[in-house]
This record gives C-alpha cells, sequence and structure tokens, in this order.
C-alpha cells in the first residue's frame, strides 16, 4: 500500500469493470469502452478504446494509510480503510441506502493505543475477519484481527478517560479485537495464506517475517531477512511469496522458508509496489519510486521449489505505460488477461495491456509458427499463384529439388538441371560442365590417357595455364577465298577447353557443326550464329539466322541481322565498319552485338566480346580459346575466374572445376544463396583427397543431410547416403550395432561371413521345413539357437542365401523392392528396454495397434519409450 | 528474547536555557527538516535545569561546540528488547517494569551505567560502548543478542568467558539512595504521524523554545508543585512525544496518538543533586521495587536528573513504596 497521499489503485474483486483510487478520498470509476453511449460525456479516457466513468466520491475518512476490498460478493462494494490513527473504518462506494452492508458501513475498529495503520488483509475464507499491521507501540501488539460482526466493546470506558481518544461515541466502535499478534514489533505488511486460512504471514520491522497459526498464536515459523515490506502471496502458486525491502525484492518458498529461494536484481530506487499479475502464472510486476516504468519478471519457467545449484531462469523486461508520466501505482485487472490500470500522482490513469512475449518457431518446411498470451498463430508461404509472386525461398527449392532426386543422375549429368527445375542458367551451366567434364573423363579411362584426368575437373584455367606447343593459323572465311586477317590459335589443351566448353566434341578436328545443331534444334538462333561467325563460317551464320527469323515464333528482325551481316567488308575504313561498330551498341541480343564487335574488331584485342556479360561464361572461354594468344589468354582466364568467385557465378565452375577453386567458388554461391544442395552434389564429383576433405565441403554435405533429416526426407538422407559411399568410399560408415550370441558373446554376423564353408552345416537348425529357405537360426559360433520371437516363437535368423559374403553385389542388383522388404522383415529387433523382440515384420504389424511389448507378463511400454518410432517420413521410397 | 544492539552510535549533551538561541537552528532543522540531514536517532528533553539532547553522529555534527553545550564523553550504544511476540502476556505491566528484572537488574549488578530512554512505541536503554563486552557477558545467558548492521541482525556471542570476571569499576557497598521529587502535573505519552508534523510545528516550537515567556491563564502561577518537562524524540522515523496535560491542550486532538484509554502519569524525579554518568544502580532502584508490585513506568533519563514515569493511580503506592525504602536504608 502507498504512504502519504500518492494516489492508489483497487480493482474490485468480483466486478471487472469497476475499480477505485485512492488518495485523500476514495473514487469509484467504472470502466468502458471509449464512445459508447454507456460512457457520459464526463468519461476520462484511459486508452484508445476504454474510458472511465466517475461514479462516486467517498471522503468519509481522513488519514487513509490503507484500503482493502471485501473479498466477497455481498455485501459489494465494502471498504475497509486503515487510518494513521490506527484505527479501521468500514466505509462503502456508490451504495444505496437500503443495501446490505448498511450496519456495517461506519463501524470502526480502535486499537488500545493509537499509531499509523500500515497494512489491512480481509481473511480469504472467513470473511468477517480483517487482519490490520500497525506500527510498534511498546506495550500492545502491532497485528489486531477484528471481526467485523462483533459488536461494540462490552467493557464501558470510563467517561473521564474518553477525553483523549475522540468521539468514541456510538456502538459502532469495536475495541476488543478477536487475535493480537506480534508484540513490540512494528507490522509492516501481512497476508492471509491461501492454503491455510487460519495463517498469516506478517513481515515486522525487526527484519522477520513470521507465519502465525491462529489456532496456536504462541507458536510461529519465522525468519530473518530485510526484506519485509509488501508480502505477498502468488495466486497460481500459494507456496510462492514475494516480499521487499529498499530496491530489492525476494522470493520465498514457503516449504523451503529458511532462505529466499532467489532474489531479484536490485532496483536502484526504492521499491513502492509488487504484484503478482492474477491471469498469468509466475509474472511478477514491480515498480519503483519516482519510476515511469513497470518491470516485470516471468518465473514461469522457474522450476519450484529448485536446487541451489541451478540459476533461476527469470525473464525481465520492462514495460512503459504512459510515456512520460511518473507512475504513482498500479493494479492488474483481477480477469482481463495482462491488463492493468496505471494512475500518476496527478491522478492520471492509464489502460494498459502487457504485450505478452512472442515466442516463434520455425517448421523445417517454411511454416512459421508463433504463439502470443494464449494465443497460436500458423503462417505458411503463399504457393505463389501468379506468376510475378516472389521467388520461392531456397529451403522451399531445395525440398521440391530432393523429391525431384536432383543430384541423383549419374548418367545424363547434364539432366540434373531440368530436375532442379531447369530455369536456373547458372544451374544449367553448372550441370552441363560437370556432363561434359564426366564425358571427357569416360574418353580418357577408354584410352587410358590417365595423365589428362587429373586436368579435367581442375577446370580450363589450370588447362591453359600448362598449354604448349600452340600453333597459329590464319583461316579463310569459309566459302570465300578472301583471306582473314584474324589469327587462330591451336593447341591440344585449347581444343580440350573447346571440349569442355561444349562446342566441340572430342577427336582432333574441330567441327562445331553439331554443336550448332542443337543449338538450333534448342532455338538459340543468335548464339549457334554467333558461334557459327567465330568458327568464320560467316555464310552459315546467315543460314542460321534466316533459319531462325522463318521458324515458328521466330524473330523478323533477325532477317534485318543478317542482310547487315552479309555486308561484311574487312575494309578498314568502310562506312559499314563505321555504322556497325556504332550501332551495334543498340542492339538488345548480347550474341548479336559480339558478332558485329568481332566484326569490327582489330585482331587480338576483343574485348566488346570477352567482357560482355550477358554471354555465358563458356561461349566467352571459347572464343578466348581461339582468338587469344597465349599471352592473352591466362590473364584473361585469370581475371575472369576471379570475378566469377567474387560473384560465386556457378558459370565459373568451367573455369575452376572442382579444385581448391572451385571450392572458393563454391563458398562464395552458398553464402549467396544458401543452397547446400548443389554445393553438396556438385562437390562430391570431386577428388575424395582434395576437395572431399575441405571442411566447407563436409559442413555443406552434413547441413544437407541434417536439412532432410529435419523435413524427414529419410529415405532421400539415406539415398543421398548411399550416392555419397559410392563417390567418397571414405564417408561409409563402419557398423556400429553387432548382434552378439548370447551364450559366446560372438557377433553373429562376423562369424556366418567368415566362415562360409560350414554353410551345410546350418540347414540342420532351420526351424523351417522348406529345404529351399534355409536359414540360419544358430549362432555360427557355438551353434546354439539364436532367441525366438516373440511373436511367431520361431527362432530368428537370416536366410543363408542373404548373408553377407556371397556375391551380394549381383545379388542387390536384381532385388526388388519386395524382396528388399521381405529381407528386412527378417531382422533382428528388440527393445532397449525390455530387451524382448522379435523379427522386425512382426514386431511392426505389432505396434501398428498395441503399446505394449507382445510378451505376456511384460508391462514395458515400449513404444512409447521409442520417440522417433512414431514420426512418419514425409517422402515416400 | 532478543537483544537488539541497534546501528546507532550516540552522544548525550545538554543545552544550557541561556545558550539554547544558538541551537535553535540545528534543532528546528533535526525535527522539521528530516530530509536534510542523515540523522536517524534524535531525543530532546526540556526539563527545568536545561535541554538533553541525544543524538546520533550524523545529528551531533549539527551542534556547534560552545560554552552553552556540555557533552557527555563517552559514544553510547542503544539496546532494544524484542520480545519476539510470543512472551507470556500474563504481566499487564510495560515498559522499564518488564524489564527491570532481566536487563537493568544484571547491569546493575555489573556495574554497568545505564541512560534510558522511554518512547511511546519502545524503550532504549543507552550503555557506553567501551562497556559492551561486560553488557553482552551479563546478558547473554537471558536473550538472543543481535548486533544490527548495516540493516542485517548479526548474532552476538560472548568472547570469552574469562571476561566476565573483569567488574566494571570499583565495589560500591550499596547504592545511595536519592531524594525524590513527585510533581503535580499529570503527564502523557504520545505519538504522532511525521507526515503531520508541519501541521503542528508552530505549537511544537512554541511548546518546546518558548516555555519561559510568560503566558496567561492558570499556568503563570508556578507553585513549585508542577515542573516543566517535555520531550520530543525521533527515531527511526518515529515519533514520541512526552507531555503535560497543560502543554497537551495546545495540540489538536485528531493528530496526536495516545492509548484509546487515555491513560494518564505521574512524574518521579530522581535526584537531589546532579546524578552524573558513572553512578549505576539508579534505574535498578526504582524500577525494582515497581517490578515487585507490577507497576508500568517510563522512564527518561536526562542529563542531570532521572525521571520515571508511573500510571496516575498508582502514584499513592509508589510514594509509600519509595519512602519505605528510604526508611531501610
Amino acid at each position: 500500500m502507498s504512504s502519504g497521499y500518492k494516489p492508489d489503485i483497487l480493482w474490485s474483486p468480483h466486478h471487472a469493470d469497476r475499480y477505485v483510487i485512492c488518495d485523500t478520498e476514495l473514487s469509484l470509476y467504472r470502466i468502458g469502452p471509449a464512445g459508447s453511449p454507456e460512457t457520459k460525456a464526463g468519461a476520462l479516457p484511459l486508452s484508445e478504446q476504454t474510458a472511465a466513468t466517475l461514479l462516486a466520491i467517498n471522503s468519509d475518512t481522513p488519514y487513509m494509510k490503507c484500503v482493502a476490498w471485501y473479498p466477497k460478493h455481498e455485501p459489494e462494494c465494502l471498504l475497509a480503510v486503515g487510518q494513521a490513527n490506527g484505527r479501521v473504518v468500514l466505509t462503502s462506494l456508490g451504495q444505496s441506502h437500503n443495501s446490505k452492508c448498511k450496519e456495517l458501513v461506519g463501524k470502526e475498529f480502535v486499537p488500545k493505543h493509537a499509531r499509523q495503520c500500515n497494512t489491512l488483509a480481509w481473511n480469504p475464507v472467513d470473511s468477517n475477519w480483517l487482519a490490520a499491521g500497525l506500527d510498534k507501540h511498546r506495550a500492545d501488539f502491532s497485528v489486531l484481527i477484528w471481526d467485523i460482526s462483533s459488536k461494540f466493546s462490552p467493557e464501558a470506558v470510563p467517561a473521564e478517560k474518553v477525553r483523549l481518544s475522540g468521539d468514541v461515541d456510538s456502538g459502532l466502535v469495536v475495541t476488543k479485537p478477536l487475535y493480537e499478534l506480534g508484540q513490540n514489533d512494528a507490522c509492516l505488511s501481512l497476508c492471509w495464506l491461501p492454503r491455510d486460512h487460519q495463517k498469516l504471514l506478517l513481515a515486522g520491522m525487526h527484519r522477520n517475517l513470521a507465519i502465525f497459526d491462529l489456532r496456536n498464536t504462541s507458536q510461529k515459523t519465522f525468519v530473518n531477512t530485510k526484506a519485509i515490506q509488501g508480502v505477498t502471496v502468488d495466486p497460481h502458486f500459494q507456496d510462492r511469496v514475494a516480499s521487499f525491502f529498499e530496491g530489492q525484492v525476494a522470493i520465498w518458498d514457503l516449504r523451503k522458508f529458511e532462505k529466499p529461494v532467489f532474489t531479484l536484481t536490485e532496483q536502484p530506487k526504492p521499491l513502492t509496489k509488487v504484484a503478482w499479475c492474477p491471469t498469468r502464472m509466475g509474472l511478477l510486476a514491480t515498480l519503483t519510486r519516482d519510476s515511469n516504468i513497470i518491470r516485470l519478471y516471468d518465473m514461469q519457467h522457474t522450476p519450484m521449489p529448485f536446487g541451489d545449484e541451478v540459476e533461476p531462469t527469470i525473464i525481465e523486461r520492462s514495460v512503459q505505460p504512459c510515456s512520460e508520466s511518473i507512475i504513482s501505482s498500479f493494479a492488474w485487472h483481477p480477469s482481463a488477461q495482462n491488463r492493468m490500470v496505471v494512475v500518476s500522482p496527478n491522478r492520471v490513469m492509464n489502460d494498459f495491456t502487457v504485450f505478452e512475449r512472442i515466442s516463434l518457431a520455425w517448421s523445417s518446411t517454411t511454416a512459421l509458427m508463433w504463439a502470443c498470451g494464449r494465443h497460436l498463430y500458423e503462417c505458411t508461404e503463399d504457393a505463389g499463384q501468379g506468376a510475378a509472386a516472389a521467388e520461392k525461398d531456397i529451403a522451399t527449392k531445395m525440398r521440391e529439388r530432393a523429391q525431384s532426386h536432383y543430384g541423383h543422375d549419374t548418367v545424363q549429368v547434364w539432366r540434373n538441371h531440368v530436375l532442379a527445375g531447369g530455369d536456373d542458367p547458372q544451374l544449367r551451366s553448372l550441370w552441363y560442365t560437370l556432363h561434359f567434364m564426366k564425358q571427357y573423363t569416360e574418353n580418357v579411362e577408354q584410352k587410358q590417357q590417365s595423365n589428362k584426368q587429373s586436368l579435367i575437373y581442375s577446370g580450363i584455367k589450370n588447362i591453359v595455364k600448362s598449354s604448349s606447343g600452340t600453333t597459329e593459323t590464319r583461316r579463310c572465311w569459309s566459302g570465300s577465298d578472301r583471306q582473314t586477317d584474324v589469327p587462330r590459335y591451336h593447341s591440344e589443351e585449347r581444343s580440350l577447353a573447346l571440349q569442355l566448353c561444349g562446342w566441340i566434341s572430342r577427336g582432333p578436328d574441330i567441327d562445331v557443326e553439331p554443336f550448332l545443331k542443337s543449338l538450333e534444334q534448342e532455338g538459340e538462333w543468335e548464339r549457334a550464329a554467333a558461334v557459327a561467325l567465330f568458327n568464320l563460317d560467316i555464310r552459315r551464320a546467315i543460314q542460321i539466322l534466316n533459319k531462325g527469323a522463318s521458324a515458328e515464333k521466330g524473330d523478323l528482325n533477325l532477317n534485318v541481322v543478317a542482310m547487315a551481316l552479309s555486308g561484311y567488308t574487312d575494309e578498314k575504313n568502310s562506312l559499314w565498319r563505321e555504322m556497325c561498330s556504332s550501332l551495334r551498341l543498340q542492339l538488345k541480343k548480347p550474341y548479336l552485338c559480339i558478332m558485329f564487335a568481332f566484326l569490327t574488331s582489330e585482331p587480338g584485342t576483343y574485348d566488346a566480346v570477352l567482357y560482355e556479360s550477358r554471354v555465358a561464361v563458356r561461349d566467352r572461354v571459347a572464343f578466348a580459346c581461339m582468338f587469344l594468344n597465349d599471352a592473352q589468354l591466362p590473364r584473361y582466364i585469370d581475371k575472369l575466374t576471379y570475378e566469377m568467385k567474387e560473384a560465386g557465378n556457378l558459370e565459373g565452375i568451367l573455369l575452376t572445376g572442382l579444385t581448391k577453386d572451385g571450392v572458393d567458388l563454391m563458398e562464395s554461391y552458398v553464402d549467396r544463396t544458401g543452397d547446400v544442395q548443389t554445393a553438396s552434389f556438385c562437390m562430391l564429383k570431386g577428388s575424395p583427397g582434395e576437395v572431399l576433405k575441405d571442411p566447407r565441403v563436409q559442413c555443406w554435405i552434413e547441413n544437407y543431410r541434417n536439412l532432410l533429416d529435419a523435413w524427414r526426407f529419410w529415405h532421400k538422407r539415406a539415398e543421398f547416403d548411399i550416392h555419397r559411399s559410392k563417390l567418397d568410399p571414405s564417408s561409409k560408415p563402419l557398423p556400429q550395432v553387432f548382434v552378439s550370441c548370447n551364450f559366446c558373446g560372438k557377433s553373429i554376423s562376423y562369424s556366418c561371413s567368415a566362415i562360409p564353408h560350414q554353410g551345410r552345416g546350418f540347414s540342420q537348425y532351420g526351424v523351417s521345413g522348406s529345404p529351399t529357405k534355409s536359414k540360419v537360426t544358430s549362432c555360427p559360433g557355438c551353434r546354439k539357437p539364436l532367441p525366438r520371437c516373440a511373436l511367431c516363437l520361431m527362432n530368428m535368423g537370416t536366410p543363408v542365401s542373404s548373408c553377407p559374403g556371397t556375391g551380394k553385389a549381383d545379388e542387390k542388383a536384381d532385388l526388388t523392392r519386395d524382396k528388399k522388404l521381405a529381407q528386412f522383415n527378417n531382422w533382428f529387433t528388440w527393445c532397449h528396454n525390455c530387451r524382448h523382440g522379435g523379427h522386425a515384420g512382426h514386431m511392426l504389424s505389432w505396434f501398428r495397434d498395441h503399446s505394449e511389448c507382445p510378451v505376456s507378463a511384460c508391462t514395458c511400454k515400449c513404444m512409447q519409450l521409442d520417440t522417433t518410432g512414431n514420426l512418419v517420413p514425409s517422402d515416400s521410397v | 528474547m532478543d537483544l537488539h544492539i541497534l546501528d546507532h552510535r550516540l552522544r548525550v549533551t545538554s543545552i544550557s536555557k541561556t545558550g539554547l538561541e544558538q541551537y535553535t537552528h540545528p534543532l528546528i532543522k533535526l525535527i522539521f527538516l528530516r530530509n536534510r540531514t542523515r540523522c536517524k536517532f534524535f531525543s530532546l528533553t526540556e526539563t527545568p535545569e536545561n535541554y538533553t539532547v541525544v543524538l546520533d553522529e550524523e545529528g551531533f555534527k549539527e551542534l556547534q561546540p560552545s560554552e552553552h553545550l556540555q557533552v557527555e564523553g563517552s559514544t553510547w550504544l542503544p539496546l532494544n528488547v524484542v520480545s519476539n511476540g510470543n512472551a507470556s502476556s500474563s504481566s499487564q505491566s510495560v515498559g522499564v517494569t518488564k524489564i527491570a528484572k532481566s536487563v537493568i537488574a544484571p547491569l546493575a549488578e555489573q556495574h554497568v551505567s545505564v541512560f534510558m530512554l522511554s518512547t511511546y512505541q519502545t524503550d532504549f536503554i543507552l550503555v557506553r560502548e567501551k562497556d559492551l563486552s561486560v553488557v553482552v557477558e551479563s546478558l547473554v545467558e537471558e536473550f538472543n543478542i543481535f548486533r544490527e548492521e548495516g540493516g542485517e541482525s548479526v548474532p552476538v556471542h560472548s568472547q570469552d568467558a574469562c571476561n566476565g570476571l573483569q567488574r566494571n569499576g570499583r565495589e560500591v557497598p550499596h547504592a545511595t539512595v536519592h531524594p525524590v521529587l513527585i510533581p503535580e502535573n499529570q503527564f502523557c505519552v504520545m505519538s504522532l504521524d511525521p507526515d503531520t508534523l508541519p501541521a503542528i510545528a508552530t505549537i511544537l516550537i512554541d511548546v518546546l523554545f518558548y516555555s519561559n515567556s510568560p503566558r496567561e491563564g492558570a499556568s503563570i502561577d508556578q507553585d513549585m508543585e508542577c515542573i516543566k518537562f517535555f520531550s520530543f524524540s525521533m527515531i527511526d522515523g518515529y515519533v514520541s512525544l512526552v507531555m503535560d496535560t497543560e502543554a497537551q491542550k495546545q495540540f489538536p486532538t485528531d493528530l496526536l496518538f495516545t492509548s484509546s484509554s487515555g491513560e494518564l502519569w505521574r512524574m518521579v524525579r530522581i535526584g537531589g543533586q546532579p546524578l552524573g554518568f558513572d553512578e549505576c544502580g539508579i534505574v535498578a532502584q526504582i524500577s525494582q521495587p515497581l517490578a515487585d508490585s507490577d507497576i508500568s513506568a517510563y522512564y527518561i533519563s536526562t542529563f542531570s536528573f532521572d525521571h520515571a514515569l508511573v500510571p496516575e493511580e498508582d502514584i499513592v503506592s509508589v510514594t509509600e513504596m519509595l519512602q519505605a525504602q528510604r526508611m531501610s536504608s
């Protein structure tokens, strides 16, 4: 309770829309929606939505020190007021005269010795009982428990003695309390314990908290502490009590009353009010003097009681209900969640709801869930109906790609970009590069030229570096006898590079015709024309452009370009040359643009072609390999490689190959996109020794696997692991689980493969009569029978034929899905808790309908112990 | 029962009536301007002889030394008995009587000089700081002793048993029995909400500092049967007032706290000559017989004399008792 004349605020315990402000007088307010017809014109706005109407004022009781609202429904609006001289007066507000509390209103309870009344508390059960905590007096008790229904004291006070104590006039004065507690000390604060309404918790001046039981007042439990102000019981946790002293709040557990379970961080200013939120578990609000913030402590996740060694988890935060004004007092709303009304020293009131902290969680499948207060919200990614919908999140893309077996096409490697959706030029370039690299490696393998192999995956950058024996030729324009002055360079490495660029297929001669055909097929007319032109076949280029113009949906402008092209002249100062070199810049299509750039450039200076970033890297590189000399080429390639690495452009893999450089490039790609999937699949093809051991690569692979697990794509993850172990045998995990024989303790699978020649003897232990389905049902080491399946009661074992070591490679190839499943059905499974088990297939079907162990008399809830057993993979096999 | 050694280091001083005007400024500051001073323990008692001021070191800084200010040389520590709430309430007596046997008598036996200060709220027993070990020694059996330091109560145990033999000062065969004076005025002991102090400031200043100025009415005829006695104390935020009914009439009734029975007290002043601070057993002399007859009492020591307040209705028996004590010695 506040002291002095700063206003305090009290909610009605039963009317959720009424509260009382008390300073020098009591004012009853009703709170309602702002602007509604119910709220009158004089209503005070409390917030944007609510306003308060003054219903009644009571100024009958001067020198108020504390107020307590009668806790029962009837009589409503009965208040006990503690005064500075220790008297407790019952009063009422806004009640009609014939109300039920008529005979109670005005009743006074007077202590023997006058001193300040510090605190009041109604007993929550025996609502006739009112406890008053007073300052100390040398000869009197500090806690008086009054019975409000008692009649005035029978002992008549001698008339001459009355003169000092004022107006003792009527029968409304009670001087004999029901109980007296706490001699020679002041009571600063008290509360009834909700767990036992006969018990009272007192906080006294002499630095102690004491619990009195009214059934035996001479006994008490007490503890010395400084925190003796404002004791208050957590309404949600009746053994938890908060008390404070100056800036410090102590939290007590009444079951361990020796010391506070913890104290909250000390505030620089003394506290004036501490209150538990009645609508929210474990939320404590505190207010310090002259402050405009209310500090909240969330103890929801603080275990009670907790051991001494753990740090309590308390979330602390502050709220500022009204921006500038200092808060004099506040009161939680009794029922509306987290709502409070605060009042400033000049009686400006504010209705305020403490916003609950939002906890937020991403699901592994892009859905977002958040909780606020008692509400739970879910938010999922918009499917993106319109074509203009924002690009999908990379996680969604990866998920879709995983479902379409992206990365798993190891034969036609380029097809992976189609599996990825086929709309990403970088992925397209990447998978074509990998495709060409693989193709070349395979060719080389056939020719047993092992020295070249290492070069392939190391990319064009390394290939051109080792270039030697370059020859220079000057060819005619094909179909014309005019000599060109364009030098063209040839070497083994350069033609290898052209192969990797996809311009030519293998072979010594440079024939781009197949490539042109495929481009024509795909309708890439401009690109095909450019490639033809770079191969000095201007006629073919014109032909391609004509074809393109006449094709379905063809661009008629291509004819115009063809015409322009046909006017080519190598005359240096011709009008054609002049016009082309300036007008080409206005061409929108990059390939058309570079065609004219090529034709109008001086030999050896092809920057307009080489640095046209809209042109695919592979075409630029191929061009460079044809027309740059040995000095220019490595410089250009280095520069381009650097650019690609910086940008994380996957087209650059063509240059870097799957080398350390490639990992660097991929790193910046992953940094840019987060696409660990592509990174994993791509780098798996790199050399195991160098690239795969790179911690970055391992990190991408592990993250991708975790991602698949998080999506519950367990089958996909298994497929990935298989794929990975094929490319990187070192990643194959060693067997970690062995089934050992109960008798000899040896691993049964180990022995099985170690001694295949004993196979003949096993059939005699087979329980199954069929000779074709012979099984290993005994330990191969000691020949004792293996355990029985709890369901079919047969000895467990696996068919001999499927034992490892019997040519499994051939066998696996023709195993159908059914056969694989049948094999799995024979596997050993057992519960780690009760150790009962049996054939995997039997157990699976048993636990589909049961949660308890199939062994009779075993009550183990095996299925419930399996936390992942109930999860369903979200991908199908 | 608990005995608390409070966290105040006190000085006992006296201001002569003639020198009062030099000290009105610090006194008013200490009484009314609580937020301007860090003094937590302040008591001012006016007697016909002088003003006795007991205050802590923070307050003592305010008093400028002069020929009008007499200071007792030692530092005093206040003791306070806390009954811990569950003391047997068989005895209805209050105040000094309650602790006569348990505290005052043992201290007198150990020749510890005490300075008593009763207030509306409680009784303080002031002992010299140098006597503390003897005090602890002699009271440790009866009480749980706590020393309050910076807001914490620290249990105190007697250092060693051998110290117990070390008596305080010389052996005095038997205390002299001092003459007593029983004036006619009736006294009341009251309290006040410190927040309402400003409301009675002018009255209080008038009563405290202008009591010697001529006043109309009955109080003028100084028949020596009444003596001037007024005590104001403010200790840890609690105000206590002791005044006679004449002074009480000047205060508004609704602000002062008193007991509902409106009890009145008579005074017994002990000592013909100023008592000094070294003699011990004076309080015990009075409190012992009062305790024997279960009579409540307040006891206020001042610089020169000791004052006991006993209930009006018991004054006759007290007078007889004191006379009997005289005769026997």
